[in-house]
């Protein structure tokens, strides 16, 4: 006790040697810092995590907050509304240009995979991901991105292991992307990385660089075919109708040669027998005078007529040496 | 006097700042913490995150991580059960489930590493080199449904008179009994069973890659090639067929309508000609002899040339006036 009342002025002493060291100066600096690190601000597509001494308390969502100075409350702030991306197979490496530009640089290793039929393809694909508990992603695993993209090419060679190759080619791009979505959410959530896949999109899938030629053959030889079979129907189509006009012609032709033959029949019959009716009512007149007719038109027609006595003999030798004889 | 005693009650005040200051220790999230006499460890590993308190100066503190940990493979070369040449690159996920036996047996995550690399690659050679390739790429039996199904379809085409060309069927196909998926955790199971001695948990196992070894990759390639090559021979060959195909159905088809149109059109002309020869007969048949008469004059008329020439015997009956 009497200690302590001997001390006042020792006390007094230790006040006065703050003072010397400029005791409001520090103060001051000391409240400037408080202060100063005593509130933070959230960017809206930011999440923040509020760490005091050591110890996770919350997020927070965007805007202003408070915390405690001195390093007491630690922030640490997550872009969570961001999608974020990972790329197999091929890098972004500009996307400020007119044109975005892709890294020339040679990835084979993560985009050459075996399909089910132990062919070989070259896939590329991008998982698009975003942080969906920011406590998670930070404290759960140490390197949540090297888990994601570990376990993305694992599933993509799990998935693509899965097909043909031709299916990989083809038509089964949808399913792998679909299917390798769930399983690589599934891994990651057992890691408990906090992390939520939004999409596994397929990019270029491709024979690898070395059959591609052959492969394109094979389409190639697709599209030969195709022409092939077009132009042997074109010229079908060009034949066919054509042939099916003339048989049409053809026959009927041969129809107006019927009626015409059949007219013609009748005509000619009934004629006969107009003529024939007349005839019998007067035969030996009416031969002579139809015989008559008949040698008078032939006969106004010829250029040479020849009349012959018929007691003359030996008509050749007349005319023998003109040639024809009629 | 006066001021010294007054720098040593400053000191004093430092001296109990200090050891306030040691007295406690902060876990921050995602680490753990062991606390050690002069090295030896006291008590259970510090798990919970925030202030704990210690004796100062007597007690140290070391920190070990929490988190889950990824471990990295050297992509090694192995030979598969059917003497295939692959490279499988492999990645695992761990954590220190026991901070104390890991800090007394591996010490840090360098020393952790190194036993990693030998336990997981050791155990990753065993279980790969003990199985076919194909347990190592796919994960279950699926594919060969697929191809049930693609040749059910192809033999229900072909039954449909359709041609087809089985180009989608290539390749080896073989039936897994192990699949990938189960590899990994075979290497899982073992590796995390002699790693339990370090205090580590391994998590899983991915089999990151597995790809040809480059020149088994070559005769893939030259094998792929060639099946190409034989699909796009059969397609070409094919087309071939279709187009011969199509021009012989031409040809018959031709044929057909030509000839059926002719057959149509003489019969047409039979038929009539019999009608027409049946009208002359039933009118001529009244008067044959007038009729052959009368016939004969108009072929006279008919037969008879303008420039032929005429010898006319005076004793004719057309002459027989002009005597």
């Amino acid at each position: 006790m009497s200690y302590q009342k001997q001390n006042p002025p020792e006390v007094q002493k230790v006040l006065d040697l703050i003072s010397k060291l400029k005791l409001p100066f520090i103060l001051g600096v000391l409240a400037i810092i408080g202060v100063s690190s005593s509130f933070y601000t959230v960017e809206p597509e930011e999440k923040a995590v509020v760490i005091r001494l050591g110890k996770f308390i919350g997020n927070t969502d965007p805007g202003l907050h408070f915390k405690l100075p001195f390093g007491i409350d630690r922030v640490i702030k997550l872009k969570t509304e961001i999608v974020l991306q990972e790329e197999f197979g091929f890098r972004t490496v500009d996307t400020k240009t007119k044109r975005t530009t892709y890294s020339s640089r040679n990835f084979d290793t993560e985009s050459l995979m075996l399909t089910g039929d132990l062919n070989v393809a070259e896939v590329q694909w991008v998982v698009q991901y975003q942080i969906s508990d920011p406590f998670k992603f930070l404290f759960k695993t140490s390197d949540p991105v090297t888990n994601i993209r570990d376990v993305s090419e694992s599933i993509m060679r799990r998935v693509v292991g899965d097909k043909l190759v031709t299916e990989v080619l083809t038509t089964g791009r949808v399913e792998i992307s679909t299917n390798a979505k769930i399983l690589i959410q599934e891994v990651l959530d057992k890691y408990d990385v906090g992390v939520r896949i939004n999409t596994v999109k397929l990019q270029d899938v491709n024979p690898p660089k070395v059959v591609q030629a052959s492969f394109n053959d094979v389409n190639a030889a697709k599209q030969e075919q195709e022409k092939m079979l077009n132009q042997a129907e074109e010229y079908y189509n060009k034949v066919i109708p054509e042939a099916k006009g003339k048989a049409n012609k053809l026959i009927q032709e041969a129809e107006g040669f019927a009626s015409e033959v059949i007219n013609e029949a009748y005509g000619d019959a009934e004629r006969f027998s107009s003529i024939a009716k007349e005839y019998r009512k007067a035969p030996s007149i009416t031969k002579k005078r139809i015989y008559l007719d008949t040698m008078e038109k032939i006969f106004k027609t010829m250029d040479n007529v020849t009349i012959v006595d018929s007691k003359i003999k030996g008509l050749l030798p007349i005319f023998s040496k003109q040639g024809e004889v009629k | 006097m006066n001021e010294n005693k007054a720098t040593i009650f400053l000191i004093l005040i430092i001296a109990l700042g200090i050891t306030g200051f040691n007295s406690f220790f902060i876990v921050t999230e995602g680490k753990q913490a062991i606390v050690t006499h002069f090295g030896d460890p006291v008590g259970e590993p510090v798990t919970t995150s925030g202030v704990h308190f210690k004796v100062p100066f007597i007690h140290d503190v070391r920190y070990v991580d929490k988190r889950i940990l990824s471990w990295d493979g050297f992509p090694n070369q192995i030979p598969t059960k059917d003497k295939k040449y692959i490279k499988v690159d492999t990645t695992a996920r761990w954590r220190v489930n026991d901070a104390l036996l890991f800090i007394k047996t591996v010490q840090n995550e360098q020393g952790a590493k190194a036993r990693l690399d030998t336990i997981l690659d050791g155990h990753t050679r065993d279980v790969i080199s003990g199985h076919n390739l194909v347990e190592t790429v796919r994960n279950s039996n699926d594919i060969l449904d697929i191809i049930e199904q693609m040749k059910e379809k192809i033999k229900q085409q072909k039954a449909n008179n359709k041609t087809v060309v089985e180009e989608e069927i290539t390749g080896e196909i073989e039936a897994v009994k192990v699949g990938r998926e189960a590899l990994s955790q075979m290497i899982a199971r073992k590796a995390d069973k002699e790693l339990q001695d370090f205090g580590i948990e391994l998590i899983d196992v991915q089999l990151r890659r597995i790809s040809y070894e480059s020149s088994v990759e070559k005769k893939v390639y030259e094998r792929m090639i060639s099946e190409r090559q034989r699909v796009a021979q059969k397609i070409r060959s094919i087309g071939k067929g279709e187009k011969a195909k199509i021009e012989g159905r031409m040809e018959k088809d031709l044929k057909e309508i030509e000839s059926s149109a002719y057959r149509k059109a003489e019969i047409i002309k039979g038929n009539a000609e019999a009608k027409a020869t049946k009208i002359y007969a039933n009118a001529l048949s009244k008067d044959p002899k007038f009729y052959e008469f009368i016939k004969t004059m108009e072929t006279y008329q008919k037969a008879l040339k303008p420039n032929a020439k005429f010898i006319l015997s005076s004793d004719s009956e057309f002459l027989k006036f002009l005597k």
